[in-house]
């Protein structure tokens, strides 16, 4: 212990730039496990947050929603599949929104999701996670998504939607209910179709864009889904999961991230089993001079697993504590969190990693021959 | 075999020289005190003491790798006292040659290109430097060892190496440090005739530090240092 | 420096990890430059290929295609506009293509736009029912000639050719005649139908400084008009991704910056004594350092020699599709030189060290 914290203070240019250069990756990790997150949250929160488990699109929509239209020869095909329980509409159009609660007037796409309350609000399609506020039980209510909040989208404030001055006012708050990262607002189907009339007076009455769908009892979710599947090859149907991660999109975004971490991931044990390689070659005469009067050899290693895993965990510590202002930012519309569960994972993997990648200089280290301290040689060339 | 140019008799003059550290804690610690010392243009001098007495300290200063706190110096007519480190630089490239004890050859480079290397950082002077290297590894018995590493050579052969890199820029001064303290008895005594004979015949003044009473009869005079003094 | 670049032939081995760390580093910084232009570039192909001094959309429209109704009385207040030498109407409708020989869940992404104003290097609108396809099509199975069946009402088009780099929003973009386009919109999205002679937006060509805000002060604020380089910044996520990633490319860098610090740090610690026995002989500290950045940049240039060669590779290897991944060579020679200036930094931190080795310390016993 004293060996390996005696030399750092001795060394501290050397030590202060491997942990700079740890916790730079540290952090540049962490903020993109943030961002990858954040982006994919964006995109499809509001599928994951609704409350039906099957989602039924349109074979032409191609698993978005803007682009799915369900005619009613459609919505007969469905009904008429054994694993459908109930279903209802849902409607989605992106308009011009500007919210009361923002001090600057600025406008925001602002996304519509409509789906028959019900009495309580609870239909289906409803947002499942409110944490402030209520449902809509009547037309012009919505409840928004957290993130959106921080832009003018609060409690008691009204959207005015552009053109047309149609108004909605919020009632409630979700958790991750965005959608295509933009302010989403769940509302009354009614609400819904009457918005897209406001803008568009051409525009005949909208068919809705999915169907959800409850499954009938004794059907799972995959089940009812390859039930109204094998009605038409118009139909998509899909659990709700799947629905959120066939996105298209959400694959690249994640397949790209992939990527990304693995190259960072490599990045740190490189350079952490590089630096310590070298500096104990440059040690070697004093490895060899401690050998030669009697320290034993496991004591060595040890020391040098010591510094490895205390440079990594200052690193570790530096990086997160960059990280945590960035992670509780809004970047562009994309509202990010403090990934502890991320934080934890890439701990305990650049740690494991870090200390297998010193295991070289361990090796060298435990090689060493106390003889050499009379005859001059030691461990480097 | 060349000659030595007759321009200047003396190789090297100290006159009071004194070389004081001032250590962390205030105190003075004198390395080198008063030493005056005077070396004509071809003869070679012992220069005998304990470790610690200071002679790696005369011959620091005599080469123009550290700077006297007080007292003149004179290197091949070149007054060296008041140099900043730029000019001891060039003028280490130009008239001085050092053989340290721990050899100290680049160990990447071959022993014609180690012979090479102050031409290299100095003058690049190009063509004419790889003669003069070629004849010299020739004359020191090295021609076939041209292409070598210094891992490839051995104790005796890198010396001789390391003593044609002293003489490839045509010094007025080669201080030797230790040059028989890694070497056995018979050896120790191969490499001082070879010293002897390289300096003699190409008539350059040389100072040989030791500790070894063994060698200083290769040596025209001993001078003793003890404690940073200079005795006669 | 011929001695630290010997050093650097003779002794390969020691640079040769700082060298791999160094190659996955300028991996990272080619990728990710790589998926930021092809993010952009398959987003904004259409806009950025439009051969006009002014893009208009109405009012609210927050420079989106879709929310943007331009009707024929805006449209003659834009024309009648100093300096407005030609308006042609533009509007898109984003829908899914069936192409014979596909699955019948397999469907093509499509933009498919009407235009009067050809953009740059798209032929004149063809004749009903045909279309200009971009390139990126062809990953699709649509070939020349071929007929493909657009949205949910299957409507015909016609491929009678092919452009390149006109992308929106991710998805390959289709060029017909304005009725194609509202034909087609009615057909498939009754709910954004729009009227005869009504279009989406407006391509200007004009003269004038500022033409945009010109047409705005004489639409009296009905009409958002811009420039093509700010309609493709409003286009939503450009501005974003940009600056996303640039931040993250940015630090990436720094990362290169000190790696390469610390391996010449460590390495000039290691040649502590020789750097002392070439200032004995009469080496400059300048000529040492020097050696050294040029070692640094040797290392870097092949690291990112490497590097560049496996990204290429990867381009090749990845599935049209999977991800937008462009590589261009001015991306590549962008992240060369970011890495060739960390290099050239990153060596400062062992400027001091080589400043301060004594050649003194070459004498007497080494330990």
């Amino acid at each position: 212990m004293f060996l390996a914290f005696k030399e750092m203070a001795r060394a501290k240019v050397r030590f202060a730039l491997l942990i700079a250069a740890i916790a730079l990756l540290v952090f540049l990790i962490l903020f993109q496990q943030s961002l990858q997150n954040g982006l994919i949250t964006g995109f499809i929160g509001a599928i994951r947050e609704q409350n039906a488990p099957v989602l039924v699109y349109s074979v032409d929509g191609q698993r978005v929603l803007q682009g799915s239209v369900i005619t009613p020869d459609m919505e007969a095909d469905i009904l008429a599949a054994p694993g459908t329980g109930e279903t209802g509409p849902i409607g989605q159009g992106t308009f011009t929104g500007l919210p009361s609660g923002n001090a600057d007037g600025e406008t925001f796409d602002t996304t519509l999701i409509g789906y028959v309350l019900g009495p309580d609000g609870n239909g289906i399609g409803a947002p499942t996670t409110v944490i402030d506020g209520r449902l809509p039980t009547a037309d012009d209510e919505a409840v928004v998504s957290d993130a959106d909040v921080a832009l003018g989208y609060g409690i008691d404030d009204t959207v005015t939607l552009l053109p047309g001055g149609k108004q909605i006012t919020i009632v409630g708050v979700a958790e991750n209910a965005q959608l295509n990262v933009a302010p989403t607002l769940f509302v009354s189907y009614d609400t819904y179709l009457d918005a897209v009339k406001s803008v568009n007076p051409d525009a005949g009455t909208p068919l809705p864009n999915v169907l959800g769908v409850i499954p009938a009892d004794g059907f799972s979710a995959d089940e009812a889904v390859a039930s109204i599947n094998e009605q038409s090859l118009a139909l998509d149907a899909l659990t709700r999961e799947d629905a959120a991660a066939e996105t298209p999109g959400v694959a690249q975004v994640q397949q790209s991230f992939n990527i990304i971490f693995l190259l960072y991931g490599l990045v740190v044990p490189c350079v952490t089993g590089l630096f310590f390689l070298i500096v104990t070659f440059q040690k070697a005469n004093s490895l060899t001079l401690l050998r030669a009067i009697g320290a034993p050899a496991g004591r060595l290693v040890s020391a040098l697993l010591i510094q490895v895993v205390v440079i990594i965990a200052i690193g570790l510590a530096i990086g997160t504590l960059l990280y945590y202002p960035v992670s509780q930012q809004a970047l562009g519309g994309i509202a990010l969190q403090f990934e502890t569960a991320a934080v934890i994972f890439w701990s305990v993997l650049l740690l494991s990693l870090g200390v297998l990648s010193s295991l070289v200089a361990a090796r060298r280290v435990l090689r060493i021959d106390p003889i050499e301290a009379t005859t001059g040689q030691g461990v480097g060339s | 075999m060349t000659t030595a140019p007759a321009a200047v008799s003396t190789a090297l003059q100290l006159t009071d020289v004194r070389k004081v550290y001032t250590m962390g804690d205030g105190s003075d610690v004198v390395a080198l005190d008063h030493a005056t010392l005077t070396l004509g243009s071809d003869e070679i001098v012992a220069l005998v003491g304990p470790s610690g007495s200071g002679k790696t300290t005369l011959c620091s200063i005599a080469g123009g790798i550290l700077s006297a706190t007080e007292g003149t110096i004179v290197v091949g007519g070149e007054d060296i006292s008041g140099h900043n480190a730029k000019e001891l630089t060039k003028f280490r490239q130009d008239k001085v040659g050092f053989v340290f004890q721990s050899v100290n050859l680049v160990p990447f480079l071959n022993a014609r290109e180690n012979l090479l290397v102050v031409d290299e950082l100095g003058k690049r002077t190009g063509a004419p430097a790889r003669a003069r290297a070629d004849q010299l590894l020739e004359e020191l018995g090295l021609a076939d060892r041209a292409k070598n590493l210094p891992s490839q050579l051995s104790g005796g052969q890198r010396q001789r190496v390391a003593i044609g890199r002293a003489l490839m820029n045509d010094p007025a001064l080669v201080l030797f440090d230790e040059p028989t303290s890694a070497l056995d008895t018979k050896l120790g005594e191969q490499v001082m005739e070879l010293i002897q004979g390289e300096m003699k015949s190409r008539g350059i003044a040389a100072i040989v530090v030791t500790h070894d009473e063994r060698i200083t009869h290769y040596c025209d005079r001993s001078v003793h240092i003890v404690d940073g003094r200079l005795e006669a | 420096m011929k001695l630290a670049l010997k050093e650097l032939r003779r002794r390969p081995g020691r640079f040769a990890t700082a060298t791999v760390i160094l190659t996955l580093i300028a991996i990272l910084l080619m990728f990710l430059g790589g998926l930021l232009d092809g993010l952009i570039a398959s987003s904004t192909g259409a806009i950025r290929a439009q051969n006009a001094d002014a893009i208009v959309y109405s009012d609210t429209a927050q420079a989106s295609f879709v929310r943007s109704r331009i009707d024929p009385e805006l449209r003659a207040q834009v024309e009648g506009v100093d300096g407005v030498t030609e308006v042609g109407g533009i509007g898109n409708v984003q829908l899914g293509a069936r192409v014979p020989g596909n699955g019948p869940r397999d469907l093509a992404s499509v933009a498919l736009f009407g235009y009067e104003l050809a953009p740059d290097g798209v032929p004149d609108a063809p004749a009903y029912g045909q279309a200009w396809a971009d390139e990126s099509i062809k990953a699709d199975g649509v070939e020349e000639g071929m007929v493909i069946e657009v949205g949910p009402a299957r409507t015909p088009i016609a491929i009678i050719g092919f452009v390149k780099d006109t992308n929106f929003n991710g998805q390959s973009s289709l060029w017909a005649s304005p009725d194609t386009w509202r034909d087609t919109l009615s057909a498939n999205r009754p709910d954004a139908q729009l009227g005869p002679d009504v279009f989406q937006a407006l391509i200007v060509r004009g003269d004038g400084d500022d033409l945009p805000d010109t047409i705005d002060a004489a639409t009296g604020g009905a009409t958002d008009s811009y420039t093509v380089d700010e309609a493709v910044n409003a286009i939503p996520g450009v501005t974003e991704q940009q600056g996303t990633f640039n931040q993250i490319i940015g630090v990436t860098v720094a990362i290169a910056l000190v790696v390469i610090g610390l391996f010449f740090a460590l390495l000039t610690v290691e040649r502590t004594s020789l750097y002392g026995v070439l200032k004995a002989l009469g080496a400059r500290s300048s000529t040492i350092f020097a050696g050294l950045v040029a070692q640094a940049v040797v290392v870097t240039a092949i690291a990112a020699l490497i590097a560049g060669t496996l990204v290429v590779l990867l381009d090749l290897l990845l599935p049209p599709g999977s991800i937008p991944l462009l590589i261009t060579p001015s991306r590549i020679i962008l992240s060369v030189v970011l890495l060739l200036v960390a290099a050239v930094l990153g060596c400062s931190f062992s400027l001091r060290r080589v400043l301060r080795i004594d050649p003194a310390s070459a004498i007497g016993t080494t330990s």
